[in-house]
């Protein structure tokens, strides 16, 4: 059997980065399955978002909703609905996604994510968590764009605002544990250290939206009480899961381009002139005789269909195939490139 | 495994093996391509015309039409055929290996009609009643029970038969053979029925074995002397210049020997073999050499009665 090893000029390392566009309308979050594809918990923590009845072995998680206030929001009472748990949703986003201060605090959400000056920060806030299934490595820098109705009574919402990661290619934070962030603006709004509506963290994929850019009447679309009032209210007296409800009665849609890395190693697999052009397959020989010569002098000729990586101890490690056969004699050469992507 | 698109540019569509998989999950570094080949495993060069009427640019013409598979992950379906490099551009015959039914240590396929092309490997209790028909092997081997006996050389009577193949094309030689079977149902022991040292087993329960030429040695891997007298047909069936002679037993794994279960996964009953009814598996051993890479494929018949 011909073993042909590779040298190190035959092998070669890339690292490619690989971008989808995700595009998320807001129908499929509240509408077109009539919230069959809502999956709401027993713990009432948050709120799961499908793309198709989440009873189906067809659907695929998309995005968990869910709110939360630091302790020391104005919201925080004890006579708040669900007040510990939208605490400990606050506190167990700041812990992963800020981080602590030298005294072992929670740091919390900053509006310019300057974290060494006391800026804004934002204690009330909504959190979108995208699944792996979309933002895949992480979420492209520059690319994600929301899309709320942010005013108007919760019957009928209005007052479209854009809300994106502007200039974020170029201008991101890096002094998150859970990885890279940049601010979120309106599109209105001139980006500086006062005109932040929220966070996005690209690598885990979530997003931080600051409460206040709602000024309507907050809650689900279908709850027409009296009671309903502003998203402080609604933060209040409401449900995390009513919350959720209310969010995705406002949001009408959701863009990003995610980013894969592949890491790729490029196997460079060369034949030359004089090697590869008999075969061992039984075809090749009738009665002991090479099929494809006439005389001695012809040139022996075989058909390349599939390339075999080997271990040293010559056990089968990866396969390529070609689509078509690759005709080797001696009057050529070819270096064939196969590819593995980890 | 579907089909690969040929209508347009030439695509490659490369996988990672169950075995290359597994390397990579143990993480121990032992996943490491250090090394490559190239197979033709759907070619059939009896499509290679000759003597087409329209020249030589058709000879070709139905093998680079041939349609190619995917890449099969399963590490034992992929690569069965290489090519071969031999900077001789002007061989005309290749070696080939022949199962060798007329030596007298040997035996050919069992005697049954219905069974033909067949090694019966029947459990020892069996063995008693089955040893008189000729391709009946003994699954718990003395030095004195036939053997499976392969010869390799080139099959031509163009060839110089007088000759042995080292004095003739020593890059054409073999010293060395892999023998593959189903680790689950047989191991290989040589000739005197000694156990030879295991090489690996994949993860589909495939064997290998690797066993060498050694000068002067007739266990298992032998060289086979040149025909100045007129033997071709009674020593071997190779009809030209000869290289090595591969011989070697089958030793039966206890289970099957006490334990119907297998037989009922992997097999079936049958009463061809005699008018009883007995459990079957069929499963078969490969000879490959590792220089050339000419192989056999040996079928048997396991076999324990009902």
């Amino acid at each position: 059997m011909s073993f042909k090893t590779f040298t190190s000029a035959d092998i070669a390392s890339t690292r490619t980065l690989l971008h989808e566009v995700i595009p998320l309308t807001g129908t499929v979050v509240s509408g077109t399955y009539a919230d069959n594809n809502i999956k709401n918990y027993t713990h009432g923590m948050f709120q799961s978002v499908y793309d198709y009845p989440y009873l189906s072995s067809s659907a695929n998680h998309i995005l968990d909703l869910t709110i939360g206030y630091s302790p020391i929001s104005a919201l925080s009472s004890s006579s708040a609905t669900q007040n510990n748990k939208k605490i400990n949703i606050y506190n167990q986003m700041a812990q992963v996604l800020m981080g602590f201060d030298v005294t072992g605090s929670i740091q919390k959400f900053d509006q310019d994510g300057n974290i060494s000056t006391a800026g804004t920060k934002l204690n009330e806030c909504v959190f979108f968590s995208f699944s792996r299934l979309l933002t895949k490595d992480e979420i492209k820098k520059g690319s994600f764009t929301l899309q709320f109705l942010t005013g108007g009574a919760n019957t009928s919402p209005s007052d479209l605002k854009t809300i994106s990661d502007y200039g974020a290619t170029n201008d991101y934070r890096t002094n998150s544990p859970a990885g890279e962030f940049g601010i979120l603006y309106t599109s209105s709004a001139t980006p500086n250290t006062n005109s932040g509506v929220g966070l996005v963290y690209y690598q885990a994929g979530i997003a931080v939206l600051t409460a206040s850019i709602f000024n309507g009447k907050f809650g689900p679309r279908s709850d027409t009480s009296t009671a309903t009032g502003s998203i402080n209210t609604y933060f209040q007296t409401g449900s995390i899961s009513g919350s959720a409800d209310g969010l995705r009665n406002r949001l009408y849609n959701i863009q990003f381009n995610n980013s894969t890395e592949l890491n790729s190693s490029i196997y460079f697999c060369r034949a030359n002139h004089n090697e590869f052009n008999y075969s061992s397959n039984p075809t090749y020989l009738s009665s002991g005789k090479i099929t494809v010569k006439n005389i001695s002098t012809d040139a022996p000729v075989s058909y390349i269909t599939t390339i075999g990586l080997y271990g040293a101890d010559q056990s089968l490690l990866a396969v390529a195939k070609l689509s078509e056969p690759l005709k080797k004699s001696v009057d050529n050469e070819l270096t064939v490139r196969v590819r593995l992507d980890y | 495994m579907a089909f690969l698109d040929n209508s347009g540019d030439i695509i490659l569509d490369a996988v990672l093996t169950d075995t290359g998989r597994l390397r990579l999950a143990q993480g121990n570094g032992s996943f490491k391509i250090t090394q490559f080949a190239f197979g033709d495993d759907e070619i059939n060069y009896g499509l290679y015309n000759k003597n087409h009427p329209s020249g030589s640019a058709y000879y070709d013409l139905d093998i680079l039409q041939t349609p190619v598979f995917e890449a099969f992950t399963n590490n034992a379906s992929s690569m069965k055929f290489q090519l071969i490099s031999n900077v001789n551009t002007q061989l005309l015959y290749l070696p080939v290996m022949k199962l060798n039914t007329v030596d007298t240590e040997g035996t050919s396929f069992f005697s049954n009609a219905s069974l033909s092309n067949t090694y019966l490997l029947p459990t020892p209790a069996d063995y008693r009643n089955l040893s008189s028909s000729a391709g009946v092997l003994n699954s718990s081997p003395n030095s004195f029970d036939k053997k499976i006996v392969i010869d390799q050389g080139l099959d031509s009577n163009e060839t110089d038969k007088t000759r042995l193949l080292s004095s003739v094309d020593s890059s054409l030689t073999e010293t060395t053979f892999l023998i593959e079977l189903n680790n689950n149902f047989v191991t290989l022991v040589d000739t005197l029925g000694n156990d030879i040292p295991l090489s690996y087993v994949d993860d589909d329960g495939i064997a290998t074995y690797s066993v060498s030429y050694r000068e002067g040695s007739t266990n298992v891997v032998s060289l086979l002397t040149a025909d100045t007298s007129g033997d071709a047909g009674s020593s071997t069936l190779l009809n030209g210049t000869r290289d090595k002679r591969v011989s070697f037993k089958l030793k039966l794994k206890t289970d099957l020997t006490i334990n119907n279960s297998l037989y009922e996964r992997f097999g079936g009953t049958t009463t061809i073999i005699t008018s009883n009814d007995y459990y079957y598996i069929d499963t078969f051993v490969t000879v490959k050499g590792a220089t050339v890479g000419t192989q056999i494929t040996i079928p048997i018949k396991i076999v324990k009665s009902v």
